[in-house]
C-alpha cells in the first residue's frame, strides 16, 4: 500500500498455498484428490470450520471464547439424553443447539454485563460446562443412535462424493462472509476491533453487538456438536478435547489479526482447509501423526511471527519510528496506546493483514 | 494496620478455604484424621508450583500455555534417560530440566518481548509443537517406578513435619518469589509494567528484558515441575501434563492475581490452587458424584472471577465517592 506495487496480502497468500498444496498433493499421490478422500478431509475439518466462522468475528471485536470445545461436547450430550428420554432426534436437535446457544449467551453476559475479560470468564465456563458433561452422561456415553441419522455422517449427498455435512457449512460461510464484508453490521465488527471507545462514540451499540456474538459462537457450538454427534455416532464425556486451541490457532493462521479489528472469513475457510489437507497429506505419506501437532504450531508461529517481521524491516527501511494505532485491549486501555492489554491482544501489525 | 490488613487481595480466598476445610471436617469425620489434608496438598503442589512462575507473567498482562507440555516433556525425558541408563543423578535430572524449560521459555520469550508477538498465540503455538516433540519421542514408550532411582518416590511421599515435601517445594517458591516481587527491584517492575506499560517504558524500566526473563525464569519453573510430576506418579508417558495449563491460570485467578495485571501476589496463586483441590475433595468427602466435582469447581471459578469483579467496582465507587466529599 505504502510502497505501492503488487502486495500479496496474508488472506490471499494463503488461498494461494492452499491451491498449491492441492496441486502438489494432487500430483503426488493419486489418492489424495479421490472423492472418498475429500469427502473424509471436509467431514474431518466440519466442526472446526464450523466454530472458526463465529470465532473470527469474536476475536476481530477483541474477544475471545475458550469454552467453544466444551460447549460442543455439552450440546452433544444434551442430544445424548434428550435422544435417550423422548426417542426424538428432532427434539434432541432442537435441545442441542438451544444448549450451544444457552452456554454462549451465559459467556456473553459474563462478559458484557460485568465487563470481566472474556479470556478469564471462558477458562471458567470451559471447566463448568466440561463438567456438565460429566454430570448428564456419568462415564457411560450415549451410543446408540438411529442408522439413518448417523448414515448421514459419512455417506455423501447422493450424486456426489461430498458429505452432508458440507451443506451447513456452506450456508453458514457464506453467511458469515455476507455479513461481515457486505453489512452495515460487518462494518461494525471492524469499527469495534479498530477501537472500543470509538465505535461506542459513533453510536454502535457495543455491547448488544458483542453479546449477539457470543450467542451466535455458542449457537456454532451447537450445531458443531450436532455435526460431531452424527459423525461419531456416540456422545462422550470427554470429547473433542483441546479443540478449542485448535480453533483459534486456524483463525489466526487465516489470516484474523489477535489484536482486533482485521480478518476475512475466505482467510479463515483457507485456513481451516490448508489445516485438513495437509493433515491427510501427511497421512496418507505415512507421517506420524505427531508431525502434523508440529507442523500446526510451527504454522500458527509463522502466521504471526512473518507479518510483524516484514513490517519490522519495512519500518526499518522507511527510517520512521512506529506509527501510533489505537489498538485497544479486551478492557479499556488506561494508557489509550499500542499496548498489550491482556495476553490475548499485543502488538500485531494489522496493516500487512489488510492486504 | 487492621485495615490495611482486610484489604489484602488474598485474605477473602484464604478464608473461604478455611471456612471450606472447617465445614467439610465437621460433616465428615474421616476427613479431620489429617490425610484428606495431607491429599490435598500433595494434589495442589504441581498446580501451585507452576502458577508461581505463571504469576510474574499474569501480572505483566502475558500468559503461558505451554507449560503443561513443557512439564510433560520433562518428566518423560528424565524418566527415559533413567531407564536407558539405569538410573539418573538428582543433578543430571535438574539439569535436564532447567536445560529443557529454559529453553522453552527463551523461545517464548524471545518472540513475545523482542518481536512483539502476542503471547496467547505464541504459548499456544510452542504447546502444539512441544507436545508434538514430547508424543513422537515418547510413542508407545512407557517409564515405570522400578526404572525410576528410588528418591523420585521418596521425594514424591516424603513428609516434612507432616506436611508432604511436594507442597513444601512449592509454598518455599510461592514464599520466595512473593518477597523477590515485592522487595527487589526486578519485581517492582514488573507491577510497573502490569499497571501501565506505556508508563513503564517511559520512566525508563527495559520492558521487553523484563517480559523476557519473566518467561525464561517461568519456562524452567515448568522444567523443574516436570520433576515433580515424575516424582508424584512415578510414572511417565505421552500424556504427562496433558491440559494442566488452564488449571494453572485458574489458580492464579482464584488466587487474586488479575488477568488485566497489575496486582497478585505467588502467595495467593498458590492458596488459589489449594481452593481448588480442597473444592473437589470437600465435594467428595461431602458425598457428592464425582461427576459434579468438575461441573462445581467451574462454577465457584466462574463465581471467583464475577465477585472479584464486583469487589472492584464498589471500592471504586466508594473512592470516587471520597474523592467528591471535599467538592
Amino acid at each position: 500500500m505504502r510502497s505501492g506495487g503488487f502486495r500479496l496480502g496474508w488472506d490471499k497468500g494463503i488461498i494461494l498455498l492452499l491451491v498449491l498444496l492441492i496441486v502438489f498433493g494432487g500430483m503426488s499421490d493419486n489418492l489424495f484428490l479421490s472423492g472418498d478422500n475429500i469427502n473424509f478431509i471436509i467431514g474431518d475439518v466440519s466442526e472446526v470450520m464450523l466454530i472458526a466462522f463465529a470465532m473470527a468475528l469474536l476475536i476481530i471485536v477483541k474477544e475471545i471464547d475458550l469454552s467453544v470445545a466444551s460447549n460442543l461436547t455439552l450440546s452433544s450430550a444434551v442430544i445424548g439424553i434428550t435422544w435417550h428420554g423422548t426417542n426424538s432426534m428432532w427434539l434432541a436437535v432442537i435441545a442441542g443447539l438451544l444448549t450451544g446457544s444457552t452456554c454462549g449467551l451465559i459467556n456473553g453476559l459474563l462478559v458484557t454485563r460485568l465487563g470481566l475479560s472474556s479470556l478469564a470468564v471462558t477458562i471458567g465456563t470451559l471447566a463448568l460446562y466440561r463438567g456438565l458433561c460429566y454430570v448428564l452422561l456419568g462415564d457411560t456415553p450415549v451410543a446408540d443412535y438411529p442408522t439413518e441419522w448417523t448414515d448421514l455422517g459419512y455417506q455423501p449427498i447422493p450424486g456426489t462424493f461430498l458429505p452432508w455435512v458440507v451443506v451447513p457449512m456452506v450456508v453458514a460461510g457464506l453467511a458469515f462472509w455476507y455479513v461481515l464484508h457486505g453489512t452495515r453490521l460487518g462494518r461494525w465488527l471492524f469499527a469495534i476491533g479498530q477501537g472500543d471507545e470509538a465505535a461506542v462514540f459513533s453510536g454502535i451499540p457495543l455491547k448488544r453487538v458483542k453479546l449477539s456474538l457470543f450467542v451466535l459462537t455458542g449457537f456454532m457450538c451447537g450445531l458443531a456438536g450436532l455435526a460431531y454427534t452424527i459423525r461419531f455416532a456416540s456422545s462422550s464425556p470427554d470429547g473433542a478435547l483441546g479443540f478449542e486451541l485448535l480453533v483459534i490457532a486456524a483463525v489466526l493462521f487465516g489470516g484474523v489479526a489477535i489484536a482486533g479489528g482485521v480478518g476475512t472469513i475466505w482467510g479463515v475457510v483457507a485456513a481451516v482447509l490448508i489445516w485438513g489437507f495437509s493433515r491427510s497429506y501427511l497421512q496418507l505419506a505415512g507421517w506420524d501423526a505427531n508431525a502434523l501437532v508440529i507442523v500446526s504450531g510451527l504454522l500458527l508461529l509463522v502466521s504471526v511471527a512473518v507479518p510483524r517481521v516484514l513490517s519490522k524491516i519495512r519500518d526499518a527501511a522507511a527510517h520512521r519510528t512506529s506509527r501510533p494505532s489505537s489498538r485497544g485491549g479486551v478492557t479499556p486501555p488506561p494508557g489509550g496506546e499500542a499496548e498489550p492489554l491482556s495476553p490475548a491482544v499485543a502488538g500485531h501489525d494489522q496493516g500487512s493483514h489488510r492486504g | 494496620m487492621m485495615t490495611k490488613l482486610l484489604r489484602v487481595r488474598e485474605l477473602p480466598i484464604l478464608v473461604a478455604l478455611l471456612i471450606l476445610l472447617l465445614l467439610t471436617g465437621i460433616l465428615n469425620p474421616a476427613f479431620r484424621t489429617g490425610d484428606g489434608l495431607t491429599a490435598i496438598l500433595i494434589e495442589s503442589a504441581l498446580i501451585g508450583f507452576l502458577a508461581v512462575g505463571q504469576t510474574n507473567l499474569i501480572i505483566m498482562r502475558h500468559i503461558d500455555l505451554s507449560v503443561s507440555s513443557t512439564a510433560g516433556l520433562v518428566s518423560f525425558l528424565v524418566g527415559s534417560y533413567s531407564m536407558n541408563h539405569g538410573g539418573v543423578t538428582g543433578g543430571v535430572a535438574l539439569l535436564i530440566a532447567i536445560g529443557v524449560g529454559a529453553t522453552v521459555g527463551i523461545v517464548n520469550g524471545a518472540l513475545v518481548a523482542y518481536l512483539g508477538l502476542p503471547s496467547l498465540v505464541v504459548t499456544i503455538a510452542t504447546l502444539y509443537i512441544v507436545r508434538g516433540i514430547f508424543n513422537y519421542l515418547a510413542a508407545g514408550i512407557t517409564v515405570t517406578a522400578d526404572q525410576l532411582p528410588p528418591y523420585f518416590s521418596w521425594i514424591g511421599s516424603g513428609e516434612v513435619l507432616g506436611v508432604p515435601d511436594l507442597f513444601v517445594f512449592a509454598a518455599a517458591a510461592a514464599a520466595i518469589m512473593t518477597l523477590v516481587l515485592r522487595y527487589t527491584r526486578w519485581g517492582r517492575d514488573l507491577y510497573a509494567i502490569g499497571s501501565n506499560p506505556p508508563a513503564a517504558r517511559r520512566v525508563g524500566i527495559p520492558v521487553a528484558h523484563r517480559e523476557f526473563g519473566a518467561f525464561v525464569l517461568n519456562g524452567s519453573i515448568a522444567g523443574v515441575a516436570g520433576l515433580m510430576l515424575l516424582s508424584r506418579f512415578s510414572f511417565a508417558d505421552a500424556t504427562a501434563g496433558l491440559g494442566i495449563e488452564l488449571y494453572v491460570v485458574a489458580a492464579c485467578v482464584i488466587g487474586g492475581v488479575a488477568i488485566a495485571g497489575g496486582v497478585g501476589t505467588p502467595a495467593g496463586a498458590l492458596i488459589g490452587a489449594v481452593l481448588l483441590q480442597t473444592i473437589a475433595f470437600a465435594l467428595g468427602a461431602l458425598g457428592v458424584s464425582q461427576f459434579w466435582q468438575q461441573a462445581v469447581a467451574g462454577a465457584l471459578l466462574v463465581a471467583a472471577i464475577a465477585f472479584d469483579r464486583i469487589v472492584a467496582m464498589r471500592s471504586t465507587h466508594r473512592a470516587m465517592r471520597l474523592v467528591e466529599v471535599p467538592v
